[in-house]
């Protein structure tokens, strides 16, 4: 079943130096149950896309165009009391920085309480007692001890915990999460990306993963969404997209990975082949494809005038199509 | 030995931990480097892992005495740098260069890459006269693949990957033999990131440099490395070349570290056993006792809390050693008549 259906995203912002085309025409859905992996670097567009979707861009700069469907309602044009009433018990939201996302005055407790009472008829101790359990669900030790607790006495992989029972504490159909474990070392990233996945599995719980990490996204998406200045370029399934990527970005930035899998040839590591220039401005895209000034393919001359539009590229191994917005996909399986 | 140029015995960075109130009397002792002997060779490329709080940036700050280490030695080319004086340690500054993690709060906002760039120069008095600093920072531009003609812009004009270009320059600009990257990559997207090791690779290998390379990106400490070693509370637990380290690690906490590290391979990945540790990375100010790893180790047996394990030769590699007792039970006995825990 179909939780989420974002099409044709459209995000304008005014900044000092222009406006800046942010996100330009995104589409994708997300299934009960499964993982959307969203990748890109920084300036690609991938967290204000889900933050328009959310409604948490500033009103005054921001124009956010397009439809994004939750069970058939469209969080765009709600109003904003409605889309209140939509976001805890529809959408859990973590952030990057866990510090940056609690409020340090205010103790684990309090804030995880505030949450469980906005979106329902329950009472203070029935919250905190509800409030209690979420921790212990997350993995966190002595539940009951750190609802007393401030986000400063705690380490950053047990902040972000808080963050995540903060965001489950609705029982939200879609869980979306912003470089969630980016600030983590390997080895909390590790526990928390085990800690969603069992949530997930026991609750059906939708996930949107932002990231850059594409290791990451090996191990936890069903389907994968490359972002590049504020389109999508490549989508597919994660074994189409990082095993036989089309697009010439997406070659780039897996070529561009240290592998810990791909060890020493001769006890020499060859140098990785990297993806010259810098990504575009979203005030000052090109003319033509977003990824032409540092494409090193260009083997179309249309590619400097127009945008390529998504389409299908290979026979793909799943149930889903394949597609780059590319004319110079190269059918090569990655070496 | 003369092939090595950077050498640590004992080495100590402890801090005095304040206790709250009034008084701020010393309530106990934070040990962020706690007895490290370590050998960095000469034209090596040393990787430097470990999760935040292990220390490995203050242990990283103290070999180039920019924390000062509370016990142990620190010798440089065989010049013992714990005991120079503030005007001899200058002169042997001008041999080490570092880079720093974040290329926009490292770079001064009102100072032009050109003046930036300069002011180990003038610091050091080389290449005396303006002409000849000029022309010697556009070469170090150039050697950086930065375009000389930017040397009059300032900081803010410079995306993420430029600026830690030019903090590669400011590094060698006083012909370092030794450069430290703290993170150097840590902030930078991935295309960005794979352009600054490659250049790092290659200027470490026509400037014949000595690197130690610091960082919690396994993925990248083990494309860059020759050696890598693993720190954790303070020690370094596990050091060895990069091919046995990263292949066949001995010590449960690199296996750990290393087992939690994705590989962007879909089907790998989704078999890939995970080793996932209990807990976190107990407070550097309250050490278990004998084995510091201790308190997560999957493995953890009768030895470990009463013997403090020391590094000895593991694995299949010469030069590899491990600090685990799964080795032999090779160490100093803990002596429980002085408290919770003793170093040794």
């Amino acid at each position: 079943m179909t939780l989420l259906e974002v099409e044709d995203l459209r995000v304008r912002l005014r900044t000092p130096r222009g406006p800046a085309a942010v996100v330009n025409g995104l589409s994708y859905s997300v299934g009960e149950g499964e993982t959307v992996a969203v990748v890109g670097e920084s300036g690609s567009g991938k967290s204000v896309s889900v933050l328009a979707l959310l409604g948490l861009l500033p009103a005054r700069s921001a124009t956010v165009t397009g439809r994004a469907l939750l069970h058939g309602e469209d969080l765009l044009t709600m109003p904003p009391e409605r889309l209140r009433q939509v976001r805890g018990p529809g959408i859990g939201m973590v952030f990057q920085d866990p510090m940056t996302s609690l409020n340090p005055v205010l103790t684990i407790g309090r804030q995880l309480v505030e949450g469980i009472r906005a979106h329902g008829e329950v009472s203070k101790a029935d919250a905190r007692r509800r409030a209690a359990e979420l921790l212990g669900e997350v993995g966190l030790p002595d539940p009951r001890g750190t609802l007393d607790r401030y986000p400063h006495e705690l380490s950053g992989g047990m902040r972000q915990r808080v963050v995540i029972a903060i965001a489950l504490s609705n029982s939200p159909s879609l869980l979306i999460a912003d470089e969630a474990t980016t600030a983590l070392d390997v080895t909390v990233q590790a526990q928390i990306i085990d800690l969603v996945e069992r949530l997930q599995a026991d609750h059906g719980t939708g996930v949107v993963w932002i990231t850059h990490d594409l290791g990451v996204v090996a191990g936890i998406a069903d389907r994968v969404l490359v972002m590049y200045g504020g389109r999508c370029v490549e989508d597919g399934t994660v074994d189409d997209v990082l095993e036989h990527p089309a697009h010439p970005y997406t070659r780039g930035l897996l070529g561009a990975l240290p592998d810990l899998a791909a060890p020493a040839v001769d006890g020499e590591v060859p140098d990785l082949t990297t993806v010259p220039g810098v990504p575009p401005a979203p005030t000052d895209l090109p003319p033509g494809c977003v990824f032409w000034p540092r494409c090193p393919v260009r083997s179309d001359p249309r590619c400097e005038t127009q945008q390529p539009p998504l389409a299908v590229v290979a026979a793909s191994t799943g149930v889903l199509p394949h597609r780059a917005a590319t004319w110079c996909a190269e059918e090569a399986p990655r070496g | 030995m003369d092939d090595v140029l950077v050498s640590a015995r004992g080495l100590e960075v402890h801090f005095p931990v304040r206790a709250k109130g009034v008084g701020r009397r010393t309530a106990g002792v934070l040990r962020a480097v706690d007895g490290v002997d370590l050998d960095i060779r000469r034209g090596e490329t040393l990787g430097l892992v470990g999760e935040s709080g292990c220390g490995k940036s203050t242990l990283g700050n103290a070999l180039l005495r920019l924390v000062p280490p509370t016990g142990g030695t620190v010798t440089f080319d065989g010049i013992d740098v714990t005991s120079l004086d503030r005007r001899r340690m200058r002169q042997l500054r001008r041999r080490a260069g570092m880079v720093f993690q974040d290329p926009f709060a490292s770079l001064d906002p009102r100072r032009t890459v050109a003046q930036t760039v300069s002011e180990p120069l003038e610091v050091h008095g080389l290449h005396g006269g303006r002409r000849e600093r000029a022309q010697r920072v556009g070469e170090l531009l150039e050697l950086v693949g930065l375009d000389p003609a930017v040397a009059g812009r300032y900081p803010h004009e410079f995306s993420g990957g430029q600026r830690q270009r030019v903090g590669i320059a400011r590094a060698l600009a006083g012909e370092p033999d030794f450069l430290v990257c703290d993170e150097a990559i840590a902030s930078l997207d991935v295309s960005v990131q794979a352009q600054v090791l490659n250049l790092l690779r290659r200027l470490q290998r026509r400037l014949g440099l000595t690197l130690l390379f610091i960082s919690h990106d396994l993925s990248a400490v083990r494309h860059i490395s020759d050696r890598i070693a693993v720190m954790y509370l303070g020690r370094i637990v596990e050091i060895g070349p990069a091919s046995a380290v990263g292949a066949e690690p001995q010590m449960p906490y690199t296996q750990a570290l290393l087992s939690a590290v994705p590989v962007p391979h879909p089907a790998l990945e989704r078999s890939r056993r995970r080793i996932v540790l209990g807990g976190d990375v107990p407070s550097p100010a309250n050490v278990p006792s004998g084995c510091r790893f201790r308190t997560r180790c999957p493995y953890v047996f009768e030895p470990c809390p009463d013997v403090d394990p020391a590094l000895q030769p593991v694995g299949a590699a010469p030069d590899h050693v491990a600090a685990c007792h799964l080795h032999g039970v090779v160490g100093t006995p803990v002596r429980h008549d002085e408290g919770v825990d003793v170093g040794s």
